[in-house]
């Protein structure tokens, strides 16, 4: 029964290769250069493996509990892989949002091209991303964390163009040298704490992190940094809007929406998996990474609202947005925790349809920048108003999802002992959500009501095919519907987050 | 008293009087003359050699039996025996090896004077090995001068003259120095006889009379021999004598003329001042300064240069250097080590210089380093008995030369106080060793230039059999060397005990 | 009996590579049968030899009763001695196909098999003259090869190698004097032979002098600021590149450190000193010096090349942490990386070879034309730069754990200095594998029409290393165990 939890990645990674051989092969000949004859076969293979995988990965999460070996790196730490409930939580979503960007990047690859490699690639970093969140350890963790910025940044430098081969490599570096900040501090952790799996709550006490020659609080510093690369989180994000307007717009979604967050995935893993709340309490370390934190939400929102180049403004968005997550996670309180979690998800959620969004009107009108943009209501009312209702997510306006995320990150601050924090933290996440207003919801406005000068432009609507417009409504009614119906949601986080600040020894008992 | 125990008195003789018989003969018998004597000094020699070591002893052989302080001594130990053995052995090498250039490049006329300097050479260097009184040793000195002038002056161009004045002028200074201090010495003590100088030295000091007079005879002593033998900064007149004379001549100078001084030094500094004297004096600190300069000087001079053959004698500087170095470390160690290296260094330079005349052969005669491409193809053993001097030089493990610079070391790391100024001064000379023997031996397996005119003709081919007698000297001095190596215990054993009879 | 196996081992190889150019062949696979008959038959008698494991001590030849060349089997020399046994077979087929072109193939596959047997010499080396003898042997018998196409180029590289070689050997002799002289004995005795009571109170004389034989033994492992020499030995044919100058010449090198470190010196006696740091201090701002040049670099070999002389210092890193870890790290990133840069040679090889391209900038879109031979560089290049699952991460956590356990400030910077440096590697390799399987949008295919794969000479010994880097990437149990034994932890 374990061994099934290999199906994801075994049908994945399969199909994956089979895209890029047959892809590779293909350009033996030169004849076939430009277009492709027969686009379905390696459609057909490329969606029907993602769903295959996707429905064993779901299956995996509700039933499956055991753990599979992989192999032993050393006799003591073996590269394992098991679902606990956070990797159900982040396995899921990575599923949810590979099913929707998948469907979506079937119509959208026309634009671009060379269709098998980038299925090809996007299969590989589902797999990778399945072992990634089943990983039983830490230095599975990592494992799966290089693979995954080498199998993501093929998917950056897509169109072939100097600008994005500049960028992907721009990506990869600044997500290997996150990786080996956080290597650094897995080779300290592992001399102190040799056994390197994940338990809920942490197995450092307190005195283990204050007792020796203070390497290991350094170490944890410089890893958590490390991950928070990925994350975006300043001063090393700037990878993220170089990498994001060039990559196809199902790439940025993709890496917007679950590449960022497995940084945070990796930091919970660190935080409250390996150390563990109750030693972190109260150290320096948190201070320096809320402050960083904090300093990143407004720096995002203030740069993507002046930012004019749409995919741009988003990703500076993205910048701002998971640092939310992260503000969560260092004030660590269980409802921070909570809110992190939801806005993880929710925030995927979110940011994938805007990058959609953006990719509908980039497809169907080649618009990249926001003044374009003007009247583009007029022409896909639907989408636009897919749009608003992204929009008014990531702002925080109630009847969205956006809105409890923020509330549980608040609430969670207020209960938190982080002094000027406490104040502080929500009063930024306050002005950096009226940013946010400001910087997407003129869209909205300049969409639907047309100034005299850009009439031109207005036509009877032509909405994208349905390729793309239903993963973006899918998109939004799971915005919408999350925020109205979120009990489930809810208390699955909140158990989560409980069990992670629990003792260890209680937990045992509990088992 | 044995038969035997005469032969170091006959040899010296028979030098002297065949250098006339080689006088009234045409010159092709003056060489057969010349190599029979050489070699049958050679074996002389091996058997008092083989006597001094089967007794263990040193004599004292009175000359017309007038005994002490009157009358003239040489006196025979286990080292002076195999000095001189070795030498004959040098000498006969090469001799053999540099006949067809010697009759190429000396006037026919000239043969039998060649023949003459040699043999008088020869004589006067068994004269500095074996003697026991001063004054006779510095005769021979002088005779050793005009009869390397010689040598060097026989082959008749302008450069050879320039450079036998020279010669002859720096010696003379040299001599001049000399004969000073042994006057000085003279005065001190009332004899010339080195055993009685020595007693009475050792009254002297033990009065505390004296001190400033004997050190000024010693300083003397040690500066003039050390101009005769070329250490830095009296090297001047090296380069151009044994660059530019014939090959024999410069292989002979080399390796056994200045040797012929240093050991006369030794021989001063064990029978005349006494050893202790010696390390406690502060000429020791002069020496080792001086020959630390003139291991470094003398190899980046050697870089400098573009001659192959005056690139060599540049290289003589540097190993002089390192004798006197081991002079300088005053301890017995760095004696062995200076004594051993006398050996390795007379049978690795003319290993050199011979080597440099069959790659000149096989390069139209050019000597320049930049027109010898390729001849350690065109002349293989050449080559190779190059290579291997050059290895050698470097103090590559298998050669002689890795012993002796073992041996500095060795000497050098048990001083307490000279240790890093002669580890470093072996390291960084080893290094510019390296820079310019192994570039030359790269030069020589380089492929050739483009010839600059299509009419040249090509460099020759030379086979082994060529040149037999080359080929010869080449195998010899390689397997001189090799055994100098793998031997070199029971040598070195041979210098202690000599060193130890010595006193 | 045993005596004569430990002679055969060494000179077989010697002796039969001077037969190599007198033979008559019919044709020219012919020699290839007699080159890998050389090599089989020496890599058989390697393993007999490590099989029958004999105790004693066995010397060739004496230059006096102290300096004897003597061989002796122990762990270390048992893992150096089956590595090389290892490599050289395949690498000896694979520039049989690389030197179908060039001139003077006959002298090339005699220095190149005399190495073979230097290199046991140095493996199986029992005191440190003989050690030494080898050290020297083996840069003489490897100028000619760095010399082969006596291009200009060529003879001035082999000229500056040479020099580098003879100036690390003139320190290397400090140390071995000392040793001769401080130790009880010139044999290789774990934890030193030094005399304590000979030494005195001079031990900063001792430490200084380990510091001069550190960079003498070390100027091989190409350690700052001696390490000019080996990027400019790439003009060397590749199979030379790759096999001596990232392989064994350069890990006799680190090999000789490591003898001289915790097998003469004695580790415990220099740990905390002065000496510990210094050395420490250089080979740290080699590893990222080196990783620097290699990005500046465009030259595909000489990329390769500085990035070896980075990866060394890691093995040096080890070393100096003169700890049992530090030195299992050590033996454990020499294992790895042979095989890792063997690999990345022979690959760039395989490209010199098969297009004559040698800058990387020429690089564009060969990834489609040679597939196997970049998939086969791009697992090198990951192994170099630490991707979990492939035999560089291993070499790298042992590394990094000994020098954490060795609980000195400088280490934990080292360890820094070990990730900046793998950054940098992933910098300067994946632009390569980006140019060849990314060229860009409007690449024109049409120009590379002619260039495909290699022949199985050329691929056989690349799929083996890879496989081996995979291998011990994944499983690398037995072999941490197997060193951690040799270093005694």
């Amino acid at each position: 029964m374990n061994i099934f939890l290999l199906a994801p990645i075994f049908i994945s990674f399969l199909a994956g290769l089979a895209l890029l051989v047959w892809s590779f092969r293909e350009k033996r000949t030169p004849s076939s250069h430009k277009t492709e004859a027969k686009p379905w076969p390696a459609r057909t293979l490329f969606l029907s493996a993602l769903s295959l995988s996707a429905l064993c990965t779901v299956f995996c999460s509700l039933k499956v509990t055991g753990s599979v070996v992989l192999f032993h790196l050393f006799s003591k730490l073996p590269i394992a892989l098991s679902l606990d409930s956070l990797g159900r939580f982040f396995v899921l979503t990575v599923t949810l949002i590979w099913v929707v960007v998948g469907f979506y990047s079937i119509t959208y690859l026309t634009r671009e091209g060379e269709e098998k490699r980038f299925f090809g690639f996007f299969l590989l970093l589902y797999g990778v991303l399945y072992c990634l969140g089943c990983s039983q350890n830490l230095v599975t963790m990592y494992l799966f964390y290089e693979l995954m910025s080498l199998t993501s940044f093929p998917l950056v430098l897509h169109n072939g163009s100097r600008e994005a081969i500049m960028a992907s490599l721009k990506y990869l570096f600044y997500s290997m040298c996150g990786a080996y900040m956080g290597l650094f501090g897995i080779f300290v952790l592992y001399h102190t704490l040799p056994d390197l799996s994940f338990v809920a709550g942490g197995s450092a006490s307190q005195a283990l992190l204050s007792q020796g020659d203070g390497l290991l609080p350094v170490a944890i510093l410089i890893m958590l940094l490390g991950f928070s690369v990925k994350a975006g989180m300043f001063p090393l994000h700037a990878w993220l809007p170089t990498a994001h307007p060039v990559a196809p717009s199902p790439a940025s979604a993709a890496l917007s929406g679950i590449i960022v967050k497995c940084g945070v995935l990796a930091i919970i893993r660190v935080m409250y998996y390996i150390i563990g709340p109750s030693a972190l309490q109260g150290s320096f370390l948190l201070t320096v990474l809320q402050s960083l934190s904090l300093i990143t939400v407004f720096m995002g929102s203030l740069l993507a609202f002046r930012e004019k180049v749409f995919k741009k403004r988003l990703a500076y968005s993205t910048v701002s947005q998971v640092s939310y997550i992260l503000f969560g996670l260092f004030i660590v309180t269980p409802q921070g925790v909570q809110g992190a979690l939801l806005h993880l998800l929710f925030h995927a959620i979110v940011k994938c349809g805007l990058f959609l969004t953006a990719g509908v009107f980039l497809y169907s009108f080649g618009y990249t920048r926001v003044d374009q943009l003007q009247g583009v209501g007029k022409k896909m009312p639907v989408t636009l108003w897919c749009y608003t209702f992204f929009a008014l997510a990531l702002v925080g306006i109630p009847p969205t999802c956006g809105f409890l995320s923020k509330w549980y990150l608040a609430q969670g601050a207020f209960a938190s002992t982080a002094g000027v924090f406490r104040f502080l933290g929500p009063v930024i996440l306050l002005v950096s959500a009226l940013l946010t207003a400001g910087y997407l919801l003129p869209i909205t406005m300049d969409g639907f009501f047309v100034t005299k000068e850009t009439t031109v432009h207005a036509d009877k609507p032509c909405e994208p095919s349905l390729w793309m417009l239903i993963p973006l409504l899918i998109l939004a009614l799971l915005t919408l519907g999350l925020g109205l119906f979120p009990n489930a949601i809810l208390s699955f986080t909140q158990s989560l987050s409980d069990s992670l600040f629990q003792t260890v020894s209680t937990l045992f008992i509990i088992r | 008293m044995e038969f035997v125990q005469n032969l170091p008195f006959l040899s010296i003789i028979i030098g002297l009087f065949s250098g006339p018989l080689c006088s009234i003969l045409d010159g092709t018998w003056a060489k057969r003359v010349n190599l029979f004597v050489v070699a049958l000094l050679g074996f002389m020699q091996a058997l008092v050699f083989a006597f001094t070591l089967r007794t263990n002893t040193s004599y004292v052989y009175t000359m017309g039996h007038f005994s002490a302080p009157w009358g003239n001594e040489i006196r025979i130990g286990v080292l002076e025996a195999f000095m001189a053995t070795f030498f004959c052995l040098i000498m006969l090498l090469c001799l053999i090896s540099g006949t067809r250039e010697r009759e190429h490049e000396v006037e026919e006329g000239k043969w039998n004077l060649y023949y003459i300097m040699v043999n008088l050479l020869l004589c006067s260097i068994l004269a500095l090995i074996y003697t026991n009184d001063l004054f006779t040793a510095y005769v021979f000195v002088e005779i050793n001068t005009i009869s390397a002038c010689g040598l060097i002056m026989i082959k008749q161009t302008g450069r050879t003259i320039e450079a036998s004045v020279r010669y002859m002028i720096m010696s003379l200074l040299g001599s001049g120095l000399l004969l000073l201090g042994i006057s000085y010495l003279y005065g001190l003590t009332g004899h010339l006889l080195m055993s009685n100088i020595k007693e009475q030295v050792h009254i002297i000091v033990a009065n505390g009379q004296y001190t400033v007079p004997l050190m000024v005879a010693i300083s003397l002593i040690c500066v003039g021999l050390a101009i005769k033998s070329a250490l830095f900064p009296f090297h001047t007149w090296l380069p151009d004598a044994y660059g530019y004379s014939t090959v024999s001549s410069a292989a002979i100078l080399s390796s056994l003329v200045s040797k012929g001084y240093i050991f006369l030094l030794v021989k001063i500094i064990y029978r005349v001042i006494g050893f202790d004297l010696f390390s406690q004096s502060k000429v020791i600190h002069l020496l080792f300064f001086l020959g630390i300069a003139g291991m470094i000087m003398g190899s980046v001079d050697a870089i400098k240069e573009n001659d192959l053959r005056r690139m060599i004698a540049f290289s003589s500087v540097a190993q002089i250097g390192y004798i006197y170095m081991g002079f300088g470390l005053g301890t017995t160690a760095g004696m062995i080590a200076s004594l051993f290296h006398i050996l390795s260094h007379a049978a690795t330079k003319s290993l050199l210089f011979v080597a440099a005349s069959g790659l000149r052969d096989a390069s139209q005669g050019t000597t320049n380093i930049h027109e010898i491409n390729g001849s350690g193809y065109r002349n293989k053993l050449a080559g190779i008995a190059f290579t291997v001097g050059a290895l050698s030089m470097v103090g590559i493990p298998l050669f002689s030369g890795f012993i002796s610079k073992l041996l500095f070391s060795q000497a050098g790391v048990s001083h307490p106080d000279k240790l890093f100024p002669t580890l470093f001064a072996l390291a960084i000379s080893t290094i510019l060793n390296a820079l310019y023997f192994m570039k030359t031996v790269i030069r020589i397996y380089s492929p050739e230039k483009k010839a600059q005119t299509s009419g040249d003709t090509k460099a020759p081919n030379i086979g082994i059999l060529d040149q037999p007698a080359k080929s010869l000297a080449y195998v010899l001095f390689i397997l001189v060397n090799i055994v100098l190596c793998f031997e070199s215990e029971p040598i070195i054993d041979l210098l202690t005990r000599g060193l130890e009879l010595f006193s | 009996m045993e005596q004569y196996l430990f002679f055969l081992t060494i000179l077989f190889p010697i002796l039969g590579a001077c037969l190599i150019p007198f033979l008559p062949y019919r044709r020219r696979t012919d020699m290839l049968i007699y080159l890998e008959f050389l090599c089989l038959v020496t890599s058989a008698l390697v393993l007999t030899l490590l099989y029958l494991s004999p105790q004693g001590t066995y010397t060739l030849f004496r230059f006096n009763s102290r300096l004897s060349v003597s061989f002796h089997l122990d762990a270390m020399g048992k893992l150096f001695g089956a590595m090389v046994a290892f490599l050289w077979p395949l690498a000896v087929l694979y520039s049989f196909e690389y030197m179908k072109h060039e001139s003077n193939e006959k002298s090339f596959f005699l220095f190149y098999i005399v190495t073979y047997g230097v290199t046991l010499g140095i493996a199986f080396s029992e005191n440190i003259v003989t050690l030494y003898f080898f050290f020297e042997a083996l840069s003489l018998v490897t100028l000619p090869l760095v010399m082969h196409t006596r291009t200009r180029e060529a003879i001035l590289a082999s000229r500056t190698y040479l020099y580098y070689m003879i100036g690390g050997a003139a320190f290397a002799f400090i140390g071995m004097v000392f040793v001769l002289t401080y130790g009880t004995t010139a044999s290789f005795l774990p934890g030193g032979v030094m005399d304590l009571a000979k030494i005195g109170n001079r031990t900063n004389v001792i430490y200084l002098v380990y510091i001069l034989s550190f960079f003498g033994f070390g100027i091989k492992t190409a350690v700052w600021p001696f390490s000019n020499w080996l990027p400019k030995a790439g003009v060397a044919p590749t199979p030379v590149t790759a096999l001596l100058h990232a392989v064994a010449v350069v890990n006799t090198g680190a090999f000789a450190v490591m003898r001289i470190t915790y097998y003469s010196f004695g580790a415990d006696y220099l740990r905390g000193s002065f000496a510990q740091y210094t050395v420490m201090g250089f080979v740290l701002f080699t590893i990222v010096y080196g990783c620097s040049r290699a990005l500046k670099e465009t030259h595909l070999k000489r990329r390769l090349a500085w990035s070896t002389v980075s990866n060394l210092s890691y093995i040096l890193f080890g070393v100096v942490l003169m700890t049992p870890l530090g030195l299992t790290g050590a033996l454990c990133h020499m294992l790895f990386h042979s095989f890792m840069k063997i690999t990345s040679f022979f690959c760039a090889g395989s490209v010199i070879y098969k297009t004559g391209k040698n800058y990387i900038h020429e690089l564009d879109g060969l990834g489609r034309r040679m597939p196997k031979i970049f998939i086969l560089f791009a697992i090198s290049a990951f192994a170099l730069m630490g991707v979990p699952g492939l035999a560089g991460f291993v070499s790298k956590w042992s590394l990094a754990y000994a020098a954490i356990d060795s609980r000195e400030p400088l280490a934990y910077i080292g360890v820094g200095c070990l990730l900046v440096s793998a950054l940098l590697t992933a910098i300067y390799m994946v632009t390569i594998l980006v140019r060849a399987f990314f060229p860009g949008k409007d690449f024109a295919y049409s120009s590379l029409q002619d260039i495909t794969d290699p022949n199985w000479y050329m691929l056989l010994p690349l799929f083996v290393f890879a496989a081996v880097v995979i291998f011990f990437g994944i499983h690398p149990a037995p072999v941490l165990e197997l060193l951690a034994s040799i270093s005694g932890v």
